[in-house]
């Protein structure tokens, strides 16, 4: 173990860190995912495929249901990922406050939802939102309301309740990320702002978001990625309604694979479509992240 | 030490994860084993722990009281979307690890997987004698005269209705027997104007009442191929649509959004009638403080020619596959569900379950008085109706066509031309499904 | 200074308003868990007297006990092993950074980008011939439930950028002190980064103990379901009982929360390792 070119080493060493995980990646998500793609480029009912080539990527560009589905996912990524990931930051901040009491209390609540099952939420989501529910009754009761919205049977607010739904849900779950990431903030580097009388405001842009930097571009990411792959709510608040006002990609390739005659081929595709997508929007999003990077060096 | 330390922590934990699954039991071969007392294994995937799951401990009984030890099933419970997801992964993997040897599918999905896996599913026709059975679920269970399941439960359909409502508005029970949908939304509307209750309860993305409304007049989706969509020239289907819009227009309907909901509206009386499956009968009477305030009729019927007062909504029926244990299985269902009049009581007085066996009818087991019905004889009432339910080919693309057609209902209700949202809707359908 | 006391209240009453909008479906489940089936059809909410026989009627009537059992094993199994392979990964993608690895990398993170849905087929006929190889390893093993979760982009992906964050002076000096390359990340990677590990560590666990479709589909006898699978199947029947369902949502919600109230502490202020 002596005169090793230590450049040798280091580059053995770097290699070991990774290559188990790299193998396991390959086994388990690429291997299936060529097959996946093998598939994409057969179709036919259930057991009876037949190969036919970029057929379905052709098809997707006229289907109706594809393209509506295409449609609300993308609305919902637009206007959800960056509610989600702003509103996880300012919970981390309000809730990473030395002098906050309760602090344990309130972080447990916030995250709750995301811990709270699926089956329990969209009951009570469905319930809160009913007719006869709780939001009409205290709309009704503030006069904003002249009648009982149905929320859930109208194409716009069913959207609505959906995107509602994912903020409640995931805020917490992003607002983990932002806390563990704070803590590695040296607090001198805010002791020293403070001597220079920088205001609260002016801390937070120009120490704290910068610093958190690579933390944000992590959740929109993966936040971009889940939404996009988006599947749980649709399909158990709205079933994808009404009509198919809230059906996703997501709900499109399960309903292609299971819920009707499974044309499993034609499922493949949609689900490239959206890696096709997700790839193409993680790029431009690392862009601009690392674009920033620079500049503030 | 360093690397060591690395590579002995990952292989211990590796091992030990091993280790820990070896202590698991082992997975289960495909389709059947043998147990030590020489008993064939069979492995059966059903939902609902209180209907279809006893159901098959009951058959088991049956079974060994008959010949015992010579089957143990074992019953592994899913919910049904599961089992179909479970399902379709299994016999598109072409993996027979796991596969059951008797599976419950739903009969709106049998010509679904019976034409998506030709092979895997084992012909039952020299099993049981398909004239034992109620038509509809023969038809709906056979592809190109074999039969390959043993027909269920029936879900024939009754409208159940709250006789004291109906009383405060001035009418009887016999003025709902054997009616059509236009009189049943007459009713409804002078219901409401005298007692303020609404009539029925519906889901915007559930269909059902639909399908029955069709079933009953000897229509579908599809055409008698299974495959091509009927949807624009069906009188049926076109009668359907118009009554339920009638009912939205007269204020009669109260929206709910999920299945506890819909239990809700009667049980709290938000809504005096259900037309659907019998298998609701143990959620209206749940509602202990309503016994004897129930009544069940006949459903009502399209008015068109050859619309008949019963249809289905649902039902089930018990598949053998084409593994390991086959015959076994077979056996099994051929002297339970498939001949056995005394499980088809026992059925009918632990779980409330009606089955499609018509000499079960015949030998009077269903002649039980419904104390909470006011002592209507409701299982006899509705396997008598399930003897007159159309057959109809249910063919395979159901819930496909009926993501279509929600569409469609949703447009017409905005006030779209039927004629209009019911051709694009059979264009839409054509597209989809070649 | 009374601008400062105006400014706590507000953020006090600000945090309650939030609490009562995130707990309420929470406050919901728990008592519907102590309500009848049919009280919570008719949309009860009050507390009623049925705790003790919803759960009851879950332990002897359902598998909980076992699902529970099997929950925890494969998603503590999944937890320490995605742990260690995802933050070794990371931390060996930015600290020994590379043109050839950064390749690896982005090409990891494609497989996070495909919907499970895509996959599942395939991965599922994987599993079919791990079985002939060894049936501890396939198809309705434990195994089998967690392995494709252990080594995920997700959490690669994480602990790289956290790692972004980390003080790569720490390692010098590790180094100058005689660490080992090995020894660095065990004995001074680790400790600095606790509420990373904190942060993924919940994550893990809960998305393992949440795993449904997965598990649905490699799981084949009612010895090995787990949690979820067993709450799905409560719920599929013509008349299911709401408030048992609800109870046992509830006895599978405490795990996670347990796991998150006992590691968000390490979410302190302050608590550098680094900085001492």
């Amino acid at each position: 173990m002596k005169k090793i070119n230590p450049f040798l080493k280091s580059k053995i060493m770097g290699w070991l860190f990774v290559i188990v995980p790299t193998l396991l990646i390959a086994l388990f998500y690429f291997y299936p995912m060529v097959e996946a793609f093998k598939l994409s480029l057969s179709s036919g009912k259930g057991n009876n495929l037949s190969f036919v080539g970029l057929a379905n990527y052709k098809r997707l560009f006229s289907d109706p249901v594809f393209i509506n589905a295409l449609k609300n996912t993308l609305l919902f990524l637009i206007v959800q990922v960056p509610v989600m990931v702003i509103l996880a930051i300012f919970f981390s901040v309000l809730l990473n406050n030395k002098a906050l009491k309760l602090k344990g209390l309130f972080r447990t609540i916030v995250f709750l939802p995301s811990v709270t099952s699926l089956v329990a939420y969209s009951i009570v989501f469905k319930y809160l939102f009913s007719n006869d529910g709780i939001i009409n009754k205290i709309l009704l009761s503030l006069n904003i309301l002249q009648e009982p919205m149905a929320w859930l049977s109208d194409a716009f607010w069913a959207k609505i309740v959906i995107i509602i739904a994912i903020t409640w849900r995931w805020t917490g779950y992003n607002m983990i990320f932002f806390l563990s990431a704070l803590q590695n903030i040296d607090p001198e580097i805010y002791e020293a702002a403070d001597v220079d009388g920088a205001s609260a405001g002016k801390k937070f842009f120009n120490i704290t978001v910068p610093l958190l930097k690579p933390v944000i571009l992590f959740t929109t990411i993966t936040s971009t990625i889940g939404t996009l792959q988006l599947f749980d709510e649709p399909m158990n608040i709205t079933q994808g309604g009404p009509g198919d006002a809230t059906t996703t990609i997501s709900q499109y390739i399960y309903n292609l694979s299971f819920k009707y005659t499974p044309d499993f081929g034609y499922a493949a595709a949609v689900s490239y479509a959206i890696v096709a997508l997700v790839v193409i929007l993680s790029i431009l999003q690392t862009r601009l992240g690392g674009r920033d990077e620079k500049k503030s060096k | 030490m360093k690397k060591r330390t690395v590579g002995a922590l990952l292989a211990g934990a590796l091992f030990s994860s091993l280790l820990l699954t070896a202590c698991g039991s082992s997975s289960n071969g495909g389709g059947s084993s043998t147990s030590d007392s020489g008993a064939t294994e069979l492995t059966v995937w059903a939902w609902d722990a209180n209907y279809n799951v006893r159901a098959f401990e009951e058959a088991e009984k049956v079974y060994d009281k008959e010949v015992p030890d010579t089957v143990d099933l074992k019953i592994v419970e899913n919910a049904q979307d599961d089992i179909i997801q479970k399902l379709n992964t299994s016999l598109s993997s072409g993996v027979t690890d796991g596969l059951p040897n008797i599976v419950l599918i739903e009969d709106y999905r049998a010509k679904s997987f019976l034409e998506a896996y030709p092979d895997s599913f084992f012909p039952l026709t020299d099993v049981i004698k398909a004239d034992d059975f109620t038509d509809y679920k023969v038809e709906a269970t056979s592809v190109d005269g074999e039969n390959y399941a043993v027909p269920f439960d029936t879900s024939s359909t009754g409208l159940y209705v709250r006789t004291d409502i109906l009383e405060e508005a001035g009418y009887t029970v016999d003025d709902l027997k054997d009616i059509t949908w236009e009189k049943y939304i007459e009713i409804g509307k002078a219901v409401s104007e005298k007692t303020g209750k609404k009539l029925i309860s519906l889901d915007v993305n559930d269909l059902g009442l639909v399908r029955s409304m069709i079933n009953s007049t000897g229509s579908w989706y599809t055409g008698e191929d299974g495959k091509t969509p009927t949807l624009a020239d069906n009188e049926a289907l076109k009668v359907a649509f118009k009554d339920v819009k009638a009912m939205y227009d007269a204020k009669l309907v109260d929206d709910n959004s999920d299945w506890s909901q819909w239990l809700s509206d009667f049980n709290n009386g938000v809504v005096w009638s259900v037309p659907t499956g019998n298998w609701i009968t143990p959620s209206i009477t749940a509602q202990e403080d309503q016994a004897g305030k129930w009544a069940v009729v006949s459903f009502p019927r399209q008015e068109l020619d050859g619309s008949v007062n019963a249809s289905n909504l649902g039902g089930a029926s018990i598949y053998v596959l084409n593994v390991d244990g086959k015959e076994a299985a077979a056996e099994f269902l051929k002297d339970t569900f498939g001949s056995s009049t005394d499980l088809y009581k026992t059925l009918v007085e632990n779980i409330g379950a009606i089955g499609s066996y018509i000499p079960a009818t015949e030998a009077g087991v269903y002649d039980t008085e419904a104390e909470y019905f006011g002592g209507q004889t409701i299982y006899k009432d509705f396997a008598e109706w399930s003897t007159q339910i159309p057959a109809v080919n249910y063919g395979e693309n159901t819930y496909a066509i009926e993501d279509i057609l929600i569409k469609a209902m949703q447009n017409y209700l905005k006030g779209d031309d039927l004629d209009k949202v019911l051709e694009n809707a059979q264009k839409e359908a054509e597209n989809q499904l070649k | 200074m009374k601008r400062n006391r105006n400014k706590t209240i507000a953020t006090y009453v600000f945090l309650v308003i939030m609490s009562i909008v995130f707990a309420f479906p929470f406050y919901f489940l728990i008592v519907s868990a102590t309500n009848s089936s049919i009280d919570v059809t008719n949309g009860r909410m009050l507390p009623g007297g049925e705790l003790f026989n919803n759960l009851k009627n879950i332990f002897s009537q359902t598998a909980m006990t076992s699902a529970l059992k099997n929950s925890a094993v494969v998603a503590l199994f999944q937890t320490i092993l995605a742990l260690l392979i995802g933050s070794a990964a990371g931390y060996g993608f930015e600290i020994y950074r590379s043109k050839g690895k950064d390749i690896v990398f982005n090409i990891i993170l494609l497989s996070m980008m495909v919907p499970f849905a895509a996959i599942m087929i395939p991965l599922f006929r994987l599993f079919g011939k791990m079985s002939s190889i060894s049936p501890m390893i396939g198809i309705n093993s434990y195994a089998s439930i967690f392995l494709p979760y252990i080594a995920t982009a997700f959490l690669i992906f994480y602990f790289r950028q956290n790692t972004k964050m980390f003080p790569k002076e720490l390692l010098e000096a590790g180094r100058i002190d005689g660490v080992s390359e090995v020894g660095l990340f065990f004995k001074i990677y680790m400790p600095t980064m606790k509420t990373t590990y904190a942060a993924a560590a919940i994550i893990t666990f809960m998305n393992s103990w949440n795993n449904y479709i997965w598990p649905l589909v490699v799981v084949q006898s009612t010895e090995k379901q787990t949690v979820p699978l067993l709450i799905s199947q409560l719920g599929s029947s013509y008349s299911p009982d709401y408030g048992m369902i609800m109870a046992a949502v509830l006895v599978a919600t405490i795990p996670t929360l347990v796991i998150f109230f006992v590691l968000q502490k390490q979410f302190v202020a302050g608590m550098l390792g680094a900085n001492k």
